[in-house]
């Protein structure tokens, strides 16, 4: 009995001593102050207080505006379709009747493929589209080219005909 | 009990990715068993701190929540089988603090013990995090510090819009950092994770911008017309790794930020993306369809010469690499379209060996932790979705539920 005691208080005595070992609680790690970078605050900012142009408006954003038709692709693919090529004699037909505006051409994906893949998969349908306008007269210098990769879907049902609305291009007079 | 051990292991096998054998004998792993001593017991504590354990690949942790005494040394019966015992208290007011004990279960020996505070209730993910990452290394084990890491990504939330979010790697604590517009691409700009670049698409062109997160301070660094991605930045932050096309051709661009000097690595008239740094950076992989499918390459980035990295896969689509380390996304099913769609693979620059990690749902977006010994990914299933650690020494994996919206880009 008397040995448990002296070891109840030796026991005691170590761990009040550790706990003043310890120091006081203030930061992440009481001790130490470097290297807890989560310990300062972090900002939070709001993209839209710096301005910029209004290409990124909503408005018809996931379909052609001002007259042009959108231009839809086969899955993995940045060919123009045959059964597009109609669209397309329409779309040059618009944009050499809009010769005083750039024209800003969008480049739309399903939300198959990876990050980077599907952005650059939607910027050579762009660059597709924006050839053919080239070869029908429209000057390159008047067309503006992004890639909106999956971001833009003109549809969310999880379907193949849904899909299909999203590879696509869209073509508006950038403002 | 053994009924019940093997149940426990079955559930745990089919929750995450069957091909996960557990190699590593369990007996090698320190058994550890946890006892909360706060005045409110609080689960989710219990669970970021198995969790915590679990993926170090260093500990097999009692699965069931015990409370006790925090102050007594006493080692309750249930503990018998386990090497050591984690006491922890937390107390949550203006800010929180988590104090931890660890003990030896044979003789009451306290090894260590340590009180952690932070002014924000909600950063309290990380207090547990550096916690356990102390223990390790009072254990002597192998360093698990990139536990501490924040990892910043961007997530659609509604067309053409995004925000980009700071979080702890379990996902637990989560802040937005960014809002308006679409913002895209976040890669940490140092390793001291003072600031990110991001790509803004607020302008007529995608701009690429570097954000210190506790400043605010953003800088403008390159813009591009089609598109504008960094994929990389080199160990010094120095040089990044730019997939742009400033004539619409995507490419791998690598840009020296001292000199502003801009070096095409790429030509193909295909697509070529995601570039990363291998070995001491003087190559790179990258992802290109090249072959007509979305397949890995490597290249000099000095040199020409192109060589096929993986020869699996009809459809591998996203890469990253540690060293000579590679991990690539693979589309498994041959319908665009199905389920089970995209597995996450591990190689090596030589090819000599490749071993899947995943096996069920749809995982992407695989990075390297900082010292290359873990692998994040997210995973789809028709449950919902989650963030995925698998820990490739111990081959064990965490998952944590994700909610909702969808992940456009993560780093950590």
């Amino acid at each position: 009995m008397i040995n448990q005691k002296i070891f109840a208080t030796a026991a005691v005595a170590v761990l009040l001593l550790a706990g003043c070992g310890q120091p006081a609680p203030g930061g992440l790690d009481a001790g130490s102050k470097k290297g807890n970078a989560y310990e300062a605050d972090t900002v939070s900012i709001d993209e839209n207080r710096y301005g910029g142009s209004n290409s990124n408006s909503l408005a018809n954003a996931n379909s052609s505006s001002d007259g042009f038709q959108s231009i839809y692709f086969g899955f993995d693919q940045y060919t123009i379709p045959a059964d597009m090529e109609s669209y397309m004699a329409k779309n040059a037909s618009v944009a050499n009747s809009t010769s005083g505006s750039k024209i800003r051409i969008e480049g739309n994906c399903d939300e198959f493929g990876s990050d980077e893949y599907n952005y650059a998969l939607g910027l050579k349908r762009a660059k597709a589209v924006k050839d053919a306008l080239s070869m029908q007269g429209v000057p390159a210098s008047r067309m503006v080219m992004v890639s909106y990769g999956e971001s833009n879907p003109a549809c969310s049902d999880a379907t193949e005909a849904c899909y299909a609305q999203n590879r696509r291009v869209d073509l508006r007079l950038a403002r | 009990m053994r009924f019940l051990l093997l149940l426990l292991l079955t559930l745990n096998l089919f929750a995450v990715d069957a091909t996960l054998t557990i190699e590593k004998d369990v007996e090698q792993r320190t058994r550890i068993g946890l006892e909360d001593g706060s005045a409110f017991p609080n689960e989710r504590l219990f669970h970021l701190l198995s969790s915590d354990l679990k993926i170090s690949g260093h500990f097999l942790v009692d699965q069931t929540p015990h409370n006790g005494a925090f102050d007594s040394s006493m080692i309750a019966p249930v503990f018998k089988g386990q090497e050591y015992v984690l006491k922890y208290q937390m107390a949550q007011g203006a800010g929180t603090k988590l104090t931890v004990r660890l003990l030896q279960t044979a003789n009451g020996h306290e090894v260590f013990k340590k009180s952690y505070a932070i002014a924000s209730t909600a950063k309290m993910p990380f207090l547990v995090h550096k916690a356990v990452s102390d223990i390790n290394d009072v254990l002597k084990y192998p360093s698990i510090a990139w536990i501490n890491r924040y990892v910043v990504f961007s997530r659609y939330t509604s067309p053409r819009r995004s925000e980009i979010v700071l979080a702890d790697y379990t996902f637990t604590y989560q802040k937005t950092i960014i809002r308006g517009g679409l913002n895209l691409f976040p890669v940490w700009a140092d390793r001291n994770q003072k600031a990110f670049y991001y790509t803004s698409y607020r302008g007529l062109v995608p701009t690429l911008y570097k954000l210190n997160i506790y400043t605010g301070a953003r800088t403008k660094v390159i813009a591009s017309e089609g598109m504008m991605v960094c994929s990389d930045v080199s160990r010094d932050g120095n040089k990044l790794l730019l997939t742009m096309a400033p004539n619409g051709q995507p490419d791998i661009y690598e840009l020296n930020l001292a000199t502003g000097a801009k070096t095409r690595i790429t030509t193909f008239n295909g697509i070529d993306v995601s570039g990363k740094y291998v070995d001491d950076e003087s190559r790179i992989v990258f992802v290109s369809n090249r072959l007509g499918y979305a397949n890995i390459f490597k290249k000099s980035i000095r040199g020409s010469a192109v060589s096929q990295v993986v020869y699996h896969g009809r459809n591998n689509n996203a890469v990253d690499a540690y060293g000579k380390k590679i991990v690539y996304t693979s589309r498994e099913s041959s319908s665009a379209f199905g389920n089970n769609t995209f597995n996450l693979y591990l190689t090596a620059m030589d090819s000599t060996s490749t071993r899947p990690l995943t096996t069920t749902g749809s995982n992407q977006f695989p990075r390297f932790s900082s010292d290359g010994s873990v692998v994040q990914y997210i995973k789809h299933t028709p449950r919902g979705s989650s963030i995925g650690y698998i820990n490739l020494q111990s081959k064990q994996s965490v998952l944590f539920p994700m909610n909702g919206r969808r992940i456009q880009s993560i780093d950590w």
